[in-house]
Parts: structure tokens; sequence; C-alpha cells
């Protein structure tokens, strides 16, 4: 008894962990003043219309979308093959996968952007500070989730045996793949694009670095904005936070809700990659 | 005629000898199973049949073709795998459709099949469900549908009872056998368990090591094994293993058989031969305990320190008591005698 007593409380408090910048964020972007009392003194959607009405922040909106979704389509053609290779053509070089897998994690974003700058420098000067470059790094840092995310699925849906099953049945391989394994690891693929997209949604460092100005996602936009000093641009700040939140949020609770509790994982993977995107 | 030839198929997984130089025939209409422990080959023996694994040496032919270099998905092969292998975002009826979807048969042609298989494995009513709405029993029969969809030539089974529990699966065997005959189709059927390989096959191959030890029909295989490996592993013995004297063997009164040469000698026979009676002749005994098993009643007994056991009918094992001085005979033609 004491002990359910005690997890409740632990619950509790890393709930409000949680929450607090949120709601502090929430009740930001609604406050017409909030100067030394506890709560704003008044509210007011006064900063919600007037982001949202100024031109550069639909155009970073607009940007950070369109990259969001080169991110995904590059990730999803490029890894959902290769995953469904290793785990029933080849197994072997699944642990070379896996390897590769980490190194998004191993060096800091702000290296691998600095990297890729040197070599495509010297390499393909003509891709040097454009989106498509901006689009193949943040493919190339997000594409763990994915590829994890998917070999979990081929690997719960036992898609080799399902393969060969196929096989014997007469089906060509891209039959197989396209009418038999992809209906099966559905969820595993629409879990690993969100946490992509999340990834991409966010991404700061490599923006910062390949395309800085040329290129102004939301995540740019917002860095701008708070290193700016003028006015009032806290409340703004927080009318992007929320909405970006509010938007992957709605997302993740679409897909949830969709996959009638069978990813109910995805959320909480979810919020804790777009905080820490938002860190990075 | 034989329907199914392998000649000299030999698998190697780096440098062990999965198949070595395995020879087998199966004729039209046939129901082979492959017997044996795991890790035998067998398995590895049906997969290079379905295509699923390369033979490194050897030829395979089905119905006079050679099939040895051909992918899985051109053989004329039905297979039903231990884990049902049903696709999951498919019913029942469209697992068993999908062989025929995938060869372009007419739409109405298609339904007909379906309705018809899905009737022949006593499952009309369950078209409908998904593979996850179905017993594994049932599931097992889809699969079993599914494969046999298309009309192959060949109808591949491994081990497909293995995953049912024991009362699905003796219902399930015998309904195998029933749907294979009613078809008539060729059949090559993986298992470990000797009871089912007896139970339904026209022939059993005993697989040990890599090699087919011994291929022949379900009486002969329990009967006579010809080799010790067969012999230990199909049905129950008692295996003892004594001198050898002027070529002959013999346990006290019990049984005195031909041996073949070497100082010592295995010999093997099966419970239900050892003859135990309150008179001789025979070698003196007590019995040591009794296990009721129905039918028959498992009697232990204890002869020079040597424990064997004997299936007595039931009614006759009612006269032992545990502890009775008895005498134990095997008639010589019941003793398989094998080199120590």
């Amino acid at each position: 008894m004491r002990s359910r007593i005690g997890s409740r409380v632990f619950l509790a408090l890393l709930a409000l962990y949680f929450a607090l910048p949120l709601v502090a964020a929430l009740l930001y972007s609604l406050a017409t003043k909030w100067g030394d009392t506890v709560l704003p003194s008044g509210y007011t959607l006064h900063w919600w219309v007037d982001v949202f009405s100024r031109p550069e922040v639909s155009g970073a909106l607009g940007r950070s979308l369109v990259l969001t979704a080169v991110t995904l389509a590059i990730d999803v053609l490029l890894v959902v093959p290769a995953a469904y290779w290793s785990v029933v053509h080849n197994p072997r070089i699944g642990s070379v996968v896996q390897t590769v897998t980490v190194i998004p994690f191993a060096i800091p974003w702000v290296v691998i952007a600095a990297g890729l700058q040197l070599i495509v420098k010297d390499t393909v000067p003509q891709l040097f500070g454009t989106f498509w470059l901006l689009a193949a790094a943040t493919a190339a840092i997000a594409f763990p989730f994915l590829y994890w995310a998917v070999e979990n699925s081929l690997l719960a849906a036992d898609a080799r045996r399902l393969s060969e099953a196929a096989a014997t049945c007469g089906a060509h391989p891209m039959v197989t793949l396209v009418r038999v394994v992809l209906p099966a690891i559905r969820g595993g693929i629409v879990s690993g694009s969100l946490l992509v997209a999340a990834t991409a949604m966010n991404e700061f460092a490599l923006a910062k670095v390949l395309v800085g100005t040329r290129y102004e996602t939301l995540p740019l936009w917002s860095a701008r904005v708070f290193t700016s000093r003028t006015g009032n641009d806290p409340n703004a700040l927080a009318v992007i936070t929320i909405f970006t939140f509010g938007l992957l949020f709605a997302l993740s609770a679409l897909v949830v809700w969709l996959g009638r509790g069978k990813s109910a994982s995805s959320t909480l993977a979810l919020a804790r990659t777009s905080s820490s995107a938002e860190k990075g | 005629m034989s329907h199914v030839v392998l000649n000299g198929v030999t698998k190697r997984y780096g440098a062990q000898l999965a198949l070595d130089a395995v020879d087998v025939s199966v004729d039209k209409g046939e129901m082979l199973a492959l017997l044996g422990p795991s890790g035998c080959g067998k398995t590895t023996l049906l997969r290079c049949i379905a295509g699923l694994n390369d033979a490194d040496a050897g030829t395979i032919s089905i119905g006079g073709a050679d099939v040895t270099r051909m992918p899985a998905r051109k053989r004329p092969i039905g297979m039903v795998f231990q884990s049902y292998a049903l696709f999951p975002n498919l019913s029942a009826a469209k697992n068993v459709a999908f062989p025929l979807t995938v060869r372009r048969r007419e739409r109405k042609e298609t339904a007909a099949r379906v309705e018809e298989l899905l009737a022949l494995v006593g499952l009309e009513e369950h078209g409908h469900k998904l593979p996850n709405q179905l017993s594994g029993g049932q599931q097992q029969r889809v699969a079993l549908a599914r494969a046999l969809a298309p009309d192959p030539e060949v109808l591949l089974l491994d081990e497909p009872l293995s995953a049912l529990d024991a009362q699905v699966r003796t219902r399930l065997r015998d309904e195998v056998r029933r749907i294979q005959h009613q078809v008539g189709i060729t059949t090559v059927f993986v298992t470990h368990d000797q009871s089912e390989a007896l139970a339904i096959s026209d022939r059993v191959a005993v697989m040990n090591a890599g090699r087919i030890e011994q291929c022949a029909t379900p009486p002969e295989v329990y009967a006579a094994p010809s080799t010790r490996f067969a012999a230990g592993f199909v049905g129950n013995r008692n295996t003892l293993e004594l001198p050898v004297a002027d070529g002959r063997v013999a346990w006290g009164g019990a049984f005195d058989v031909e041996a073949p040469s070497g100082e010592r000698a295995l010999c093997l026979f099966r419970p239900e031969d050892v003859e135990i009676g309150a008179d001789g002749p025979g070698l003196a005994a007590t019995v040591d305990v009794k296990v009721f098993l129905g039918a028959v009643t498992r009697v232990y007994a204890t002869c020079d320190g040597t424990t064997v056991f004997a299936d007595v009918p039931s009614r006759s094992a009612a006269g032992l008591e545990d502890g009775q001085k008895v005498f134990v005979r095997v008639a010589p033609e019941h003793v398989q005698v094998f080199a120590a």
C-alpha cells in the first residue's frame, strides 16, 4: 500500500516536471502582462494573431514543413527497403547497419554539419549551402528512429517467414514487399516516421551551419528572435513553442488513435525527441 | 513412379555438413515423412525441395523437370510452416486466395476455389476472419488450404503440428492424412515426432547427421530398424550391451541370438516384446514397479542388476505384485543386434 502511494507521488512529480514548462509557455503566449504576479494579470489572443500574421513566420513554418516532408520522403524510401533487405535477405549486414545507426548520436550534430560542410565544399560544391544538402543531412541524422521502428516491426511480424511463405505461394519479391510485408509493418513505419518528422521539424544545428539565413526554418527563426532582444518577442517564441508541440502532439495522438493503442509508446518517444531536438 | 527425385543433395553451413549427399525419391501421391532429431537436416532437406535453401551439390527434380536452380516462387510446390506464416493483414479467405491472385487467375475461378478449399479444411464459416481471430489449429488449416490452392504437384509440410497442443495435434494429424488422400497429392512431411511419422506416412525416412539412415514403411521402420540409430530413435526400446561368445550373444535365459563380429554387442528390444511369466523358461527377475498406462501396464523388472521394462496387457499385469519373482524372456526374432 505504501509503495503504491509512493509511486503515485513520484508519477505526479514527474508529470509536474514535464508539464510545468509547457503550461508556463502556454500561459505566456496568452498573457497580456506577466510581471511580478503568480499568474498573468490578463489574457489575450493578440500574440497568436500577431505571430501568424508575420510573413517571416509563415515563411519559416512553410520551409520547416517542406524540409520535414522531404526528409521524411528520403528516409522512408531509403530506410524501409534497406531494413527489409537486412532483416529478410541478409541478416549479416544487420550488425553493420546497427553500428551506423549509432553515429548520429555518438557525434554532435554541429560536428556532423561542419564535417559535411568541408566534404561538400571540395567534392560537390554545387550542393554547398542548398536546401538539398540540408534535407539530405537531416535525413541522415534522423534515419535511425525510422530504422529501429521498422526493424522491430519486421522482426515482430516475422517478415522473413512471411516472405518465404509468399515465395512458396508464387509471389515475386516486389509483390511480397508491397502486399505482404508493408501492411504487416505499417505501424512501425508510421511511428518511426513521426519521430523523423519531429526531428526534422525541430532540428537547429544542421540548419544553422549548412544553410543559415538562406533557408530560415522555424527553429532558426526562433533562435534569431530569441537573441535579437527587440520588444515583446518572448511572447511570440512562446506561441511558436506551443504551436510546434501541439502540432506534433496532435499528429502522434492521431497515430495512436488510428493504431488503436498498438503503438501507444510512440507518443512518449515523440515527446522525448521533440524536447531533446529543441535543446540540440 | 517417382515424382520427386533428389540425387546427391548436399548442403553446408560453414564447416558444418547439414546434408551429406542425400538420395531420396517420393512416388506420386505418396506421403513421405522425414523423421529425425533436431539438427539432423530434415528441415534443410525440405527447404531445398522448396527452393528456400540452395543445395551446394546434387540435383532435385519434380515431375521429371530439374528444379535445382529454380527460385521457390516458380516451383510447383505448396508449403506449410510450423509457425503458420499466415499473412496477418489478410482474412483467411484472402490468404487462401493469395497464390491464385499472384498468378492472376480469374476472380470467379478464385472465389470458387477458395470456397472449395475452406470447405475441405472445415472452415467455411471462418473465411472472413483475420488470422489473429483464429485458433492455432484453425490457422494451420488455413495455411494448408493456402498451400493447396494453386494445385501444386508437391505439398511440403514443415513440422506443421508442432506448435499445437496435444489434442488438436492428433486430430489435425489425422485430418492432414485424410486431406492428402482425398487430394492425392505427393507430400513430404518433416517431423521430430515418431508417432506422428508412423501414424500418417506411407514411408518414413529416418535422418541423422545429414544422412538418411533408413527409408521404409512405418511397420518396417518400427519392427526392423536397419541401423543402430534408427533402432534407438524409433519407438521405446530396452538397450543392453552384452558380451559376445562363439558368435552368439545371450542374456541369461531370456534370449540367445547370433551376434556380429566383435567382443561386445548391443541388443535392442521393444517393451511389448518382453514376456513376463510366473514360471520359466527365462531369466529370473524381480518386479520393481508397475505403471498403469491404460490398455497396457509398463512393468519394470530387475535381473542381475539390470532393469528392463515390459509392456504387458493390463489384465495380465493385474496378477503381478511389486517385489514378485518372475521370469523374463524375449523371442529371438524381436531382438535387434548391432556391433557395440
